[in-house]
């Protein structure tokens, strides 16, 4: 094995058995509670399906309508490795067999990062770039968690890097048509997995266009033209038929469900979201938003290399178009720059709803990470001709050191990860922006709720679903006898997940329960993330 | 057309010889030069290194130092208790920064001298007097986090500016405390939210309670009248034999968000049968809006004061109104 395949893979187990190791702590978000169980409905189908073909079109019906609004590739990766760790071996709870499907995701986006890192600045990069995504703190918590937009974000990239094999002289042991193929089944699965993978195309083409126009170079040492139409072509045949192929929701009334699923999404619900003190309901939404938020939850020595790193792509192809740098490779800067830039410009339009903090844009991510990796190896060879791998180390460790020390600081509330420059959590709660989300922060609060709600007490858990409280009692994290509420009004127990849209709900509690003081309650940095109100005597 | 060969071969020319430097002046210069004026890639290589050092060194001090700058249980603790000991009926408690609501699960909720009585906890964006009335109370006691980070000293300037004696701040631990005495307290002669087990209420299809409910993203204590029913009717509120004062002074809002719309919702104020003011809730103007009405030529002897809220369409989540009459 050589040295960059060592690396790439060192990362993916690493990625792989830290995920597993830390997840358990992990709580389980609304959209999460909803693909568990959607994930195990399309498993069922495809074991059924395998017995019954002649009911096939029936079978994806009934177990595809689950969730329908996303397609079936990640959230059936998710139930069959539910039902390999879960239900077969019995190794491990449902929603931890299902993570193992999200670890998987996350093991994928580290090996393509440091294959790419590696071929982008030598095995430097190959280790840094893994690290500089994977070292953020929100980064880290989505790659815990059976959700989509790790999977996208990794698919997203691994079709990027594809699409570059297939343009690029280095093509290893693939023909350009072989990695041309794969750039279309990947393509195929990000569709597969989620709607914004839509856009890639649009974003490769763009770059092709773009690293075609030469201004004043005459050559490019790396790269050799005649790759892309054929990766095009792939995109175009084979990703349609990926994203059918493991979409049996789609096997029949196709036409009219596709327009259901992308209308849903051209439609989709605008969830109100802080902002600076603001809670922002309806469009236009400020264009600001990705980028600010961006720059206030990225530790900052991250944020920093990432940002030299556009630069550096942006530096190397000025250069490049006035013929100053013969052995850029234009294409590749332009491939490299414009995903790391687009995703958050998608995001910025102020009529996209802005909500469930950096997810929507993650797919840009690994590419800041890739740029900032390669521009910390830049500096360390300019700096030092005579050991690069010395100051370069020094630059990652001044890089990571913080990020680390973050990742372990807030772990397991990644929602509510701030960097310094926002002051952390209390300062992000000074500057009144969103504190967390969608109710995974509950899982903080379910030991003192076991050891103190009174038998058979009902629960009102607020922002978790029901599906989420169930799998946490099957799961053996919550006890079995208590009940849900569907308000403060039939319940003993409130557990109000600070959301300034629901505050209202808070407050009814007061009013209902005559008490304004918690009985319990889940703090980043003396943030309040989770409170619990119980009536008097429903809390031993 | 071709050059003719050299007949005397080819010539050489020889590199000039480098300037005499006796005192070494030239060579430093040179030296300062490649140092200071490096090559552009390496100037910007620089750059990105002394940035991301200073980012990673400020990273690292911001986390090492941020659990110094927050209070420990043992800090919340000795607030509890110097509150439980010093607190009187009258007193009021506020957070600063508002979002440091670990207080409510750990400082006293009552007096533990007088257990009937409340000591309100405050958690509100702002304190100016344009802003808040805070009926019935006399003192503030200001618990802040001076240390933690984004914290202004915008609340306690507030306090400060209303108040015509200041105790403090007491340090303990990483929390301060504060006590403000108003100049001026708002102690209202009757609270009609606190007494509207008194009245008789006649509301065909509406609802009416007395609640804390969310005004404009903020806790209010009120009375809610909520009209769920496709055509409601006006609901009226007759308080019998309410002290009045040289004023009514009062706050009217919608309940929860308002933001896609509701119908407007009048308040009249009647005395004795005959309207002397009214206020109105438009979803275009949300939020806790003030209204005073001067009862100073009426005051004296106890009156029947009737509130009637009247609809203009359905408001399921209610309207939210506060009202006390000021001695």
């Amino acid at each position: 094995m050589n040295l960059r395949i060592g690396i790439a893979l060192a990362w993916a187990v690493g990625v792989l058995l830290v995920a597993a190791a830390t997840s358990p702590a992990v709580g389980i978000s609304r959209d999460e509670s909803v693909y568990v169980e959607a994930g195990a409905s399309y498993a069922r189908f495809w074991g059924e399906a395998l017995r019954s073909p002649g009911r096939v079109l029936e079978l994806a019906d009934r177990h595809y309508a689950w969730n329908h609004e996303h397609p079936g590739l990640a959230k059936g990766i998710f139930g069959a490795t539910r039902a390999f760790f879960s239900s077969f071996l019995g190794w491990t709870g449902d929603v931890q067999g299902s993570r193992y499907g999200a670890f998987l995701f996350a093991a994928l986006l580290a090996l393509v990062l440091a294959l790419w890192g590696f071929d982008l600045a030598g095995p430097p990069g190959g280790a840094l770039a893994p690290a500089l995504f994977f070292l953020v703190p929100r980064h880290f918590h989505h790659a815990h968690a059976a959700v989509l937009d790790l999977p996208v974000s990794s698919l997203w990239l691994a079709t990027t890097y594809a699409f570059w094999r297939s343009t690029s002289a280095s093509r290893g042991r693939l023909s350009t048509a072989g990695w041309a193929m794969a750039t279309g089944l990947l393509l195929g699965a990000a569709l597969a997995t989620k709607h914004n993978a839509f856009f890639l195309p649009l974003v490769l083409l763009a770059a092709w266009l773009l690293g075609s126009i030469r201004g004043r170079q005459r050559e490019a040492a790396d790269h050799a033209e005649g790759g892309g139409p054929w990766a095009f072509a792939a995109m175009a045949v084979l990703g349609p038929l990926v994203l059918l192929a493991t979409w049996p929701w789609l096997w029949h009334h196709t036409l009219p469900r596709i327009r259901d699923w992308l209308g849903y999404h051209l439609h989709h619900e605008n969830y109100p979201w802080m902002y600076f003190g603001e809670l922002l309901r309806e469009p236009p939404f400020p264009v600001s938003y990705p980028f600010v938020i961006t720059a206030l939850t990225v530790p900052a020595a991250i944020g920093v290399a990432m940002l030299g790193g556009v630069a550096q792509a942006g530096g190397r192809i000025v250069a490049a178009w006035r013929g100053r740098a013969t052995s850029v490779s234009l294409p590749t800067e332009w491939l490299l720059l414009l995903n790391a830039i687009v995703p958050i410009v998608l995001i910025a339009w102020p009529t996209v709803p802005h909500f469930g903090g950096v997810k929507h844009w993650m797919p840009a991510m690994p590419f800041l990470a890739l740029l900032g990796a390669r521009a910390l190896v830049t500096a360390g060879r300019l700096l030092s001709p005579a050991r690069p791998a010395l100051v370069t180390s020094l630059l990652a460790a001044l890089a990571l050191a913080p990020a680390a020390w973050q990742v372990a600081r807030v772990h397991p509330f990644g929602t509510a990860a701030w960097n310094e420059i926002a002051g952390g959590a209390p300062g992000a709660a000074s500057m009144g922006m969103q504190r967390q989300f969608w109710g995974d922060d509950l899982v903080a609060v379910l030991p003192e709720l076991n050891a103190h709600a009174v038998p058979g007490a009902r629960i009102w858990f607020q922002e978790a679903t029901t599906l989420a409280v169930k799998q946490y009692q099957r799961d053996g994290k919550l006890r079995p006898d208590l009940l849900v509420a569907s308000g403060p009004e039939d319940a003993d127990v409130s557990i109000w997940q600070y959301h300034q849209e629901f505050r209202d709900r808070e407050f009814r509690t007061w009013t209902e329960f005559r008490t304004a003081r918690p009985v319990a309650g889940a703090y980043l940095d003396e943030v309040p993330l989770v409170q619990v109100y119980a009536r008097p005597g429903a809390w031993r | 057309m071709s050059q003719p060969p050299d007949h005397h071969g080819p010539s050489y020319k020889l590199p000039s010889p480098p300037p005499p430097d006796p005192t070494g002046w030239f060579e430093l210069r040179r030296k300062a030069r490649a140092t200071f004026w490096p090559p552009l890639p390496v100037a910007w290589a620089g750059l990105l290194a002394l940035a991301v050092a200073a980012a990673g060194l400020h990273g690292l001090w911001f986390l090492g130092s941020l659990p110094a700058r927050l209070p420990s249980p043992t800090d919340w603790k000795a607030v509890a208790a110097l509150l439980a000991r010093d607190a009187r009926p009258g007193d009021a408690v506020v957070l600063s920064p508002a979002w440091a609501e670990r207080a409510r699960e750990i400082l006293p909720d009552r007096l533990p001298s007088w257990p009937d009585v409340a000591l309100p906890l405050l958690a509100l964006p702002s304190y100016a007097e344009a802003d808040e009335d805070l009926p019935g109370v006399n003192r503030i006691w200001l618990v802040s986090l001076p240390g933690a980070p984004g914290v202004s000293p915008r609340i306690a300037r507030q306090l400060a500016a209303r108040s015509e004696a200041t105790e403090g701040p007491l340090q303990v631990g990483r929390l301060d405390l504060t006590r403000y005495d108003l100049r001026s307290p708002l102690l209202p002669l009757h609270s009609f939210t606190d007494r509207l087990a008194s009245a008789s209420i006649r509301s065909p299809g509406a609802r009416v309670t007395r609640e804390t409910r969310e005004v404009d993203l903020l806790p209010r204590t009120c009375i809610v009248v909520s009209f769920p029913g496709p055509l409601p009717e006006p609901a009226t509120l007759a308080f019998p034999a309410v002290p009045l004062g040289r004023a009514l002074r009062g706050h009217l809002g919608f309940v929860g968000d308002v933001s896609s719309g509701a119908p407007p919702v009048s308040l009249r104020v009647k005395v004795d049968g005959l309207e002397v003011g009214r206020a109105e809730a438009t979803a275009a103007r949300p939020g806790w809006s003030a209204f005073q009405i001067d009862t100073a030529r009426i005051s004296g002897q106890p009156r029947q004061l009737t509130l009637e809220v009247v609809p203009s369409g359905p408001v399921p989540r209610g309207v939210c109104i506060d009202l006390v009459s000021l001695p």
